[in-house]
């Protein structure tokens, strides 16, 4: 399947400073997509480029067969992309109808098609029957739902949605998280940055971690094996055959009936360790890599690269 | 890259129908042009209701020194009132896209509208002409709905001395149908350029009003006499106009950047 997001060597500088330098990565049609990393790690600055706000200093991109930062101020390619930015952005005083509406009208659209497909959307989310009133008086939950149907209204193929479910309460989250999920089964490209890697885990299907460069990337379930961590399964005890790792160096081990549990000072010891057991005539039955969550990946990651200019 | 005028004219719509919600800024647009027609209206009445024909004199004959002694000094200063007088009136057309655009550019930047804004389809030329039309058009409305009360107020407080309407003459529907539009456009470019570059609408209003200084200094000059306020002083002055206008649109196409619009204030 073509990617709908194509990334190669993606890099952007502001002066002397190094935002963003060397991204890759793919994402498909119906994938949400995780993008993750600290503040100041170039989450935002992807996703304009990405968007057509910003032009790239280095590498290419393409969106939905637009490229990014090419000819033209991109207005194809902003045409096929939904954006929520990490602040709602809407017009106080305006009334929901008229902020969606007018963002039919920058789309050009047929505003009666356009406003039946944005009904259902305030349905979906709860806003139905509220959408004449001003968006200064929305909680910020509402406000967030709206300012995702406006990003939805000229019906993209590609959503970017930096933290949607950012304080919301958690009946309100659970509505976007809903809608994210249903979204992405419609067939759209969904890519999501926030903070909250529960909802990382549970939305999307691969991440990268991001840290001015990529740190990693990869589905979660591979990543979240990735590191240190080694379960071996012994015949025995493994409290005695643990002794044998003592001749290698920066493993520490724990015991718990026939299972060793290994931490690693490197993830390339991994034959090393077992080689040790076997030399030491322990009967090996199985080495798996540790399923860790993606919280103790990201910061590994994270803590591990020195910190860049951000 | 194609200039679609449905677009331009979205971001006018929103504009003006935010503008129309905001009662603070819709009462200070009043403000000036309130100002600029009741205080000449009541200069004009005090001056037709007791005319103190030797003072006016003096003042008709420091204006003109070849005042003829027994033509009506009362009649000459309020002529040449009305006609100095349009240089203030100037400031209408000048200062009320002053107050709009820089709300509605440096408003967006505030409230963390723009990023959204700057994600559609929208260009930055139709974004301007959008921004500069919202602004424009109220202003030069303003100007003329005021100038016909204006008209019909000199010509009420006039009439005893007059016997015939003052306004409007040539040289105010000159002024009022060119030069007024042409300083409308000058204040809507300014305040656009400088909304774009600093963070908050009250410092872009702060710094772009410093635009209406020049314009006190000619009417100073018309006050001192030194210039003499009529309608070839008002054409020179609408064809200056004219030439910083063109300067400015082409200024803020180059300036108004999508991607310093983002970086610096997203």
């Amino acid at each position: 399947m073509t990617p709908r997001i194509e990334v190669h060597g993606l890099g952007k500088r502001f002066g002397d400073r190094v935002a963003v330098e060397g991204l890759s990565f793919a994402v498909r049609p119906g994938e949400v997509f995780g993008l993750l990393g600290p503040n100041g790690a170039g989450k935002t600055t992807t996703v304009r480029m990405l968007t057509g706000l910003l032009r790239p200093s280095s590498g290419s991109a393409r969106v939905c067969g637009h490229g990014v930062g090419g000819q033209g101020d991109g207005q194809a390619l902003r045409r096929s992309v939904g954006l929520l930015t990490e602040q709602p952005g809407l017009y106080d005083r305006l009334t929901a109808r008229e902020n969606l509406v007018f963002f039919m009208k920058l789309n050009e659209l047929d505003e009666a098609q356009a406003w039946s497909r944005a009904r259902g959307y305030l349905r979906r989310f709860g806003l139905a029957g509220r959408e004449d009133e001003p968006c200064g008086s929305y909680s910020k939950g509402m406000r967030q739902k709206l300012a995702i149907i406006r990003a939805l209204v000229h019906d993209p193929e590609v959503l970017f949605l930096d933290e949607p479910t950012s304080g919301l309460d958690p009946e309100a989250a659970r509505t976007v998280r809903d809608a994210v999920a249903e979204l992405a089964v419609e067939g759209r490209t969904i890519v999501l940055c926030s903070h909250n890697l529960a909802e990382v885990e549970r939305l999307c299907g691969r991440v990268a971690v991001v840290r001015t460069t990529l740190l990693a990337e990869g589905p979660i379930s591979v990543l979240r094996r990735r590191g240190r961590v080694l379960e071996v399964r012994v015949e025995g005890e493994g409290e005695r055959a643990g002794a044998a790792l003592s001749a290698v160096t920066g493993v520490s081990w724990t015991a718990h009936g026939p299972l060793l549990r290994v931490t690693l000072a490197d993830e390339h010891q991994a034959p090393e360790v077992v080689a040790a057991l076997v030399e030491a005539g322990a009967r090996v039955w199985s080495v798996t890599p540790s399923e860790r969550s993606l919280e103790d990946v990201y910061l590994e990651l994270v803590r591990d690269e020195p910190a860049e200019a951000a | 890259m194609t200039f679609h005028w449905r677009r331009a004219l979205a971001v006018a719509w929103k504009d003006g129908l935010d503008l129309r919600k905001n009662p603070g800024l819709v009462w200070s647009m009043f403000a000036l042009p309130a100002v600029l027609v009741v205080v000449p209206a009541l200069v004009v009445w005090a001056w037709v209701r007791s005319p103190n024909e030797g003072q006016l004199r003096d003042i008709a004959l420091f204006y003109d020194p070849a005042f003829v002694a027994g033509a009506n000094a009362t009649r000459f200063v309020v002529d040449r009132f009305v006609a100095i007088w349009f240089g203030l009136y100037l400031l209408m057309p000048l200062f009320t896209p002053i107050l709009i655009a820089s709300q509605s550019v440096a408003g967006e930047k505030e409230r963390r509208t723009l990023e959204p804004l700057l994600a559609s389809p929208v260009s930055s030329a139709e974004l301007l002409a959008g921004k500069s039309l919202a602004a424009v058009i109220p202003a030069v409305g303003i100007t003329w709905v005021a100038f016909l009360v204006f008209s019909i107020a000199i010509d009420a407080v006039a009439w005893p001395l007059v016997q015939t309407p003052l306004l409007p003459n040539a040289m105010w529907l000159f002024g009022v149908g060119v030069v007024a539009p042409l300083y409308a456009f000058l204040g809507n470019g300014i305040a656009v350029l400088v909304s774009a570059r600093v963070g908050e609408s009250r410092l872009a209003q702060q710094l772009s009003a410093l635009v209406v200084l020049p314009l006190m200094g000619v009417v100073a000059g018309q006050l001192a006499g030194w210039l003499r306020a009529g309608a070839s002083h008002y054409a020179i002055q609408g064809a200056v106009v004219l030439l910083l206008d063109v300067v400015l649109v082409a200024a803020s196409v180059r300036l108004f950047d999508r991607e310093r619009l983002v970086s610096r204030w997203s």
